[in-house]
Parts: C-alpha cells; sequence; structure tokens
C-alpha cells in the first residue's frame, strides 16, 4: 500500500482511505422517469491511526450517507473504501460483518439506538453476546470496566435506556461501542442533540479515550466550533462533495469555499460586538 | 399509567366473563340436550322475594309455570307453591373445564325445574344452552384468531424482510384476499363436504376456514412494523455489531409486532366470534343439538318465533358485554401502543 503524507505531517498507513466514492439513490414513482439523488458525489479521503477527521456540512449535504457507507450498513454505487488495506466495499455478508465490528457506528439520537424495550446492561452486553468469545464473568469484567471508563455508575445498569438522562444515553451506546474495542468510531452528529455542558464532557472524554486507547474518530457535524476543538482536520462537504479540505486553522483563518464561510458565519460568537467576522 | 389502570380494567372483565363460560357446566343448572317436552317456549322465569299471602321470605323463590287451559305456548304461574331456590346443589353429571368430572351446580329447585331465561322448542334451558354455546362460540373465535395471526405474522414477516418480488407478489395476494365476498366463498367450501358432518369435525373446519380468511389485515401490518423497525437505530446498530438477520428478527424486529399483534387479536377474536354465529346461524356451523350462540339464534328464522317469544332474543344480547369487553382492550391496547413512536406511524395507514 502506499504511504501517504497526512495534515498530522506523519508517514503513516491511513486506517481508512476513500476513494471517489459515490451513492445515488433512486425513486421510482409510477409515471415519468426515475429520479435520481446524487447523495455522495466521488468523495475522497484519508484518515490515519489516532487521529480525528472533522465532516462537516449543512443538512442534506451527504455526511450521514457517507458514515452509513463507512459503517458498512449501505453499499456505495462505485468506489472503494479501504480499511487496514483491504477493501471493504465488495465484501459478502460474512466477511462484512467481521468488518462493521471494527468501525462502530454512534448515532445521533442515542434514544432511538438503545432498544427501548431492553434494560441497559442487555443494550450493554448485545456486542459482547453476539461476539459468542466470552463467558457471563467476562462479559460482567468487560461491562464493569466500560461503564467506568465512560463515567457511568454501575447501578444505572437496571434501568431502561428511557429512564437515563441524555447525556448518560450518548456515554451507553459510547461504552456499548467500545466493547468491541473498534478502531474506528464514526460520530454522526453523536453530541447535537446534547447539552451544551454534556456535549463538554462527552467531547472531553472521548478525547481523553484518543489519548490513552489511540483511537482514531471520524466526526460528522454541522457544528464547526466543535470540529475544530475536536479535529486534526476538518472536511467540508456540500452537495455530496468535499469541497475543501486542511487542518482547522487554515479552514478558520482562511476559507476557500463558500459553503466554508456560510458554516463559519453560523459559528454563533459571545461578548464580540463586531460583525465583521459575520459579513467575511 | 392511566392507560394500564383501564388495560387492567378491561382484561379483569374479559376474565371474569370467559370464566364464567368456561365454568358452564357449574353456572348452567341443566344439561345443554336435555329436552323438556312438556314446557316448549317457556318464558323467563322472575325471582321473588314476597309471596302471595305477602310474607317475606328471605331466600328467593320462584314460581313453578303451567300451561294454560287450551293453549300450548302460554303459561301461568302456580302461586300455590313457592319453589325456593337452592344455591350449590346436586345435579346433572359435566365435565369441568372439559375433564373433571363434577355433579355441584350454582343453583337450581329441588322438585321442578328452573328456566331463568326461558325454554326452546323442544323445551331445552336457554341459559345452559347460551353458557355451553359460549364455549363453542368463544372458542371458535380464538382459536380461529390465533390461526390468522400465526398466518399474518409469517406472511408479513417474509414480505416486510425480504422485500422485492416476494413482498410484492404477497401484498398484492392480501389485496385480493382482502377483495373476496368470504361469506359466499364459505358457501362454496361448504358445498364441497358431505351434508352431515361431526360436530367436532364442522367446529374445526370452521375454525379453519374463518382463520385463514383474514391473514390479510395483520399480514400488511405487520409487514409495516418490520419495515420500519428495519430502519431504527438500534436495528442499525445490532447490524453494526455484527448481528446476522435472524438475531435482529428474533430479538429487536419480532418484539415490535407485539403489540400490534395485540391490537389485531382483540379486535379479531369478536369479529371471528359473529362469524361463527352468522355460519352457524345458517345452518353452515356447528350441528345440532349441540349449542352455539349461532344455532341458539337460528330458531329466529322462523316468524312465528320471531314475533313470539321474546326470550330467544336474550343470547344476543347477551355477546354485547363481550364484544364490548373486547372493544375496550383492542381500544387501549392501541392506546398504550401509541406510545410507540412507530407504531402511531403504523395506525396512521
Amino acid at each position: 500500500m502506499k504511504v501517504e503524507a497526512t495534515a498530522t505531517g506523519k508517514n503513516v498507513h491511513p486506517l481508512l482511505k476513500v476513494e471517489n466514492l459515490v451513492k445515488r439513490y433512486t425513486k421510482r414513482s409510477l409515471a415519468g422517469t426515475p429520479e435520481e439523488l446524487l447523495a455522495l458525489d466521488s468523495v475522497s479521503f484519508t484518515i490515519s491511526p489516532g487521529t480525528t477527521l472533522a465532516v462537516v456540512g449543512e443538512s442534506g449535504s451527504g455526511k450521514s450517507t457517507l458514515a452509513n457507507c463507512l459503517a458498512c450498513l449501505e453499499s456505495p454505487t462505485s468506489g472503494n473504501i479501504w480499511f487496514e488495506g483491504k477493501d471493504i466495499v465488495k465484501l459478502e455478508e460474512r466477511a462484512c460483518r467481521q468488518v462493521r465490528r471494527q468501525i462502530q457506528l454512534i448515532f445521533q439520537d442515542p434514544a432511538s439506538s438503545l432498544n427501548p424495550r431492553w434494560s441497559a446492561f442487555e443494550v450493554l452486553v448485545e456486542p459482547l453476546i453476539l461476539q459468542r468469545k466470552f463467558n457471563r464473568e467476562e462479559i460482567k469484567k468487560r461491562v464493569n470496566y466500560w461503564l467506568g471508563r465512560v463515567g457511568l455508575s454501575q447501578d444505572i445498569v437496571g434501568r431502561s435506556p428511557m429512564e437515563l438522562s441524555g447525556g448518560q444515553r450518548q456515554r451507553l451506546a459510547i461504552a456499548r461501542a467500545l466493547t468491541l474495542e473498534p478502531k474506528l468510531l464514526i460520530l454522526d452528529e453523536a453530541l447535537s442533540a446534547l447539552d451544551c455542558s454534556v456535549q463538554a464532557q462527552i467531547a472531553n472524554l472521548l478525547m481523553e479515550l484518543q489519548g490513552s486507547l489511540g483511537m482514531t474518530y471520524l466526526f460528522i457535524t454541522h457544528d464547526l466550533a466543535m470540529a475544530a476543538h475536536f479535529a486534526d482536520e476538518i472536511a467540508v462537504m456540500d452537495r455530496g462533495r468535499i469541497v475543501e479540505q486542511g487542518p482547522p486553522n487554515k479552514i478558520f483563518i482562511q476559507p476557500e469555499q463558500e459553503t466554508t464561510r456560510r458554516l463559519l458565519a453560523a459559528v454563533p460568537r459571545i461578548g464580540r460586538g463586531d460583525q465583521s467576522a459575520l459579513e467575511r | 399509567m392511566r392507560v394500564r389502570r383501564v388495560l387492567t380494567r378491561w382484561l379483569v372483565t374479559l376474565g371474569v366473563l370467559h370464566g364464567i363460560v368456561g365454568f358452564a357446566g357449574f353456572f348452567a343448572p341443566y344439561d345443554p340436550v336435555e329436552q323438556d317436552r312438556k314446557s316448549p317456549y317457556l318464558p323467563p322465569m322472575r325471582f321473588h322475594l314476597i309471596d302471595g299471602q305477602g310474607h317475606f321470605h328471605a331466600r328467593p323463590f320462584v314460581y313453578a309455570l303451567k300451561l294454560r287451559e287450551g293453549s300450548f305456548d302460554r303459561y301461568v304461574e302456580n302461586t300455590t307453591e313457592p319453589q325456593p331456590v337452592r344455591f350449590f346443589m346436586k345435579g346433572a353429571r359435566y365435565r369441568l373445564l372439559g375433564f373433571l368430572p363434577c355433579r355441584r351446580h350454582l343453583f337450581g329447585l329441588e322438585n321442578t325445574r328452573i328456566y331463568l331465561l326461558g325454554t326452546d322448542a323442544y323445551g331445552r334451558d336457554q341459559l345452559s344452552r347460551l353458557l355451553f354455546g359460549g364455549q363453542v362460540s368463544l372458542l371458535a373465535g380464538l382459536l380461529g384468531a390465533g390461526i390468522t395471526l400465526s398466518i399474518g405474522l409469517c406472511i408479513g414477516a417474509v414480505a416486510g424482510s425480504f422485500g422485492g418480488w416476494r413482498d410484492s407478489l404477497l401484498m398484492r395476494l392480501a389485496e385480493l384476499f382482502m377483495a373476496l365476498p368470504w361469506l359466499y366463498v364459505l358457501f362454496a367450501i361448504r358445498a364441497f363436504l358431505p351434508l352431515a358432518v361431526s360436530p367436532l369435525r364442522a367446529f374445526f373446519l370452521i375454525i379453519t376456514v374463518i382463520g385463514i380468511v383474514g391473514w390479510a389485515r395483520p399480514a400488511r401490518l405487520v409487514r409495516g412494523v418490520v419495515l420500519s423497525a428495519k430502519e431504527r437505530d438500534f436495528v442499525r446498530a445490532a447490524r453494526g455489531f455484527g448481528a446476522t438477520h435472524g438475531y435482529l428478527f428474533r430479538r429487536h424486529i419480532l418484539p415490535e409486532t407485539s403489540s400490534v399483534l395485540l391490537t389485531q387479536a382483540a379486535i379479531l377474536i369478536p369479529q371471528y366470534v359473529l362469524a361463527e354465529m352468522t355460519l352457524s346461524f345458517l345452518g353452515l356451523g356447528v350441528p345440532e343439538p349441540v349449542p352455539s350462540w349461532g344455532n341458539l339464534l337460528s330458531s329466529l328464522q322462523q316468524y312465528s318465533v320471531l314475533v313470539s317469544y321474546w326470550w330467544i332474543y336474550l343470547p344476543a344480547l347477551a355477546m354485547v358485554p363481550f364484544f364490548l369487553g373486547y372493544l375496550g382492550l383492542a381500544s387501549s391496547l392501541q392506546e398504550r401502543g401509541a406510545a410507540y413512536k412507530i407504531e402511531s406511524r403504523i395506525w396512521g395507514i
């Protein structure tokens, strides 16, 4: 595999390399020609291990489709996704299941990503049970470890996810994904449903986990400020394409594209009277 | 919480009603096929507490009825002899719940017979026939609904999970089934069978036919639930953990269908009881002398009975609490189901 120079300046094998990814949806109606929607229009990027790439864009720009394609939950129309040097696009179902464990997706709304009929414990052990590698003792040990790691107390395990707060639910979802020890964690607007203080707590938790476990994140958001706080590199998406890509500093100081400027203008600023930033 | 209380109330009501029918042998004073040829079309007897002399009796009593001179169906009360009602007395043999041999009845008379809902053309006790008939009709409703829901669940699950041509084929078939005029199809099916069939065979035939007829609606509802459940985040998350399709269906999708199935059951059971009644009323159901609610009402086909003996209508009135109970149950189940987001979407269909 080719060695690529990434934004962090280290020469390493990329963990994930996406080449000319295209996803096209066709809407068939009874009369007339089928309508086509190009959700992803030849998207290419790479992520090095242990770094964070933030994908920012307005809603409808194809961010979530990208997340689903990368997590093997949808198959792209064309293009390649190289994960640890393997092309995961054309894998058959059985092999796909193996890859899916390595790439975990955290959803925007933790209320819907946790089965409301189950208890927090059942939710948490589901990935471990599906692996069929662990006995009861080991499962309990792992669950307790990850609960502690994401800062949840152990007495929540008997409750239903519906009885937990938004922050607790998202921590639970993250803990559940981490029990599989994935190499890549995709956070699809994972923080946007939470209020500010909880957002900051979970962002710090994720950064701390990255430091200690060497996690790689693909952080999908519409919030440029959060992306800048978090990411080593930012990719800006607009209507299915990556229009601009670079380190946060560059994106913030010298945005080249209109889309980026619009997103920057939307970032709320506190305590500054001048409007120049918005008019830039 | 409130929904739950209402649900419990309906369940208890239905439980009591079904209990009475289930223990028909105990609550009914007589055997449902036992005839009393001396008293055909006897009107319902009334309980009394005060006799002709103005004496008060603590134990309720009835007056025996005897035919009026020169009449064949007009009765007069024999007010000279009050017949006190006895409770928990020994009477006709029966099998409790179909297997426990027993002789105790809730009430009865020492010397003559008691007919609280009157008698039919053969002098059979209407109350006993109503209670025993309920066993046949309600069982037909319950089993028929069970068959329908099993078929509907299987077909709906296949259509929803596989999609594609299987889905289209099954859903067009469902539309066809919903468009058929079912009563006449049942006549046609009955025409293929011999004239005289044993009661048991007739019973299972009815159940099978009405059970198979109705699969289309539950199948469509289950398909809708499966389709939307497949796209829910927690199902996608489980796919991300490497779950197989079988696991996803068993653990995540199937439980989602439960509330739709329960609501459908509460709607289908009374419908199927009514279907059994219609068939028996027309003489296509369980043959005489076995009582069923449809058989009880079938004598109303004669105009003379229709206008002369009002108590023959009473079985129809007795069904009202059952149907009301099931409808109440269905609506509170639906209300509970609406608490989940996806089911409320299904009901929008």
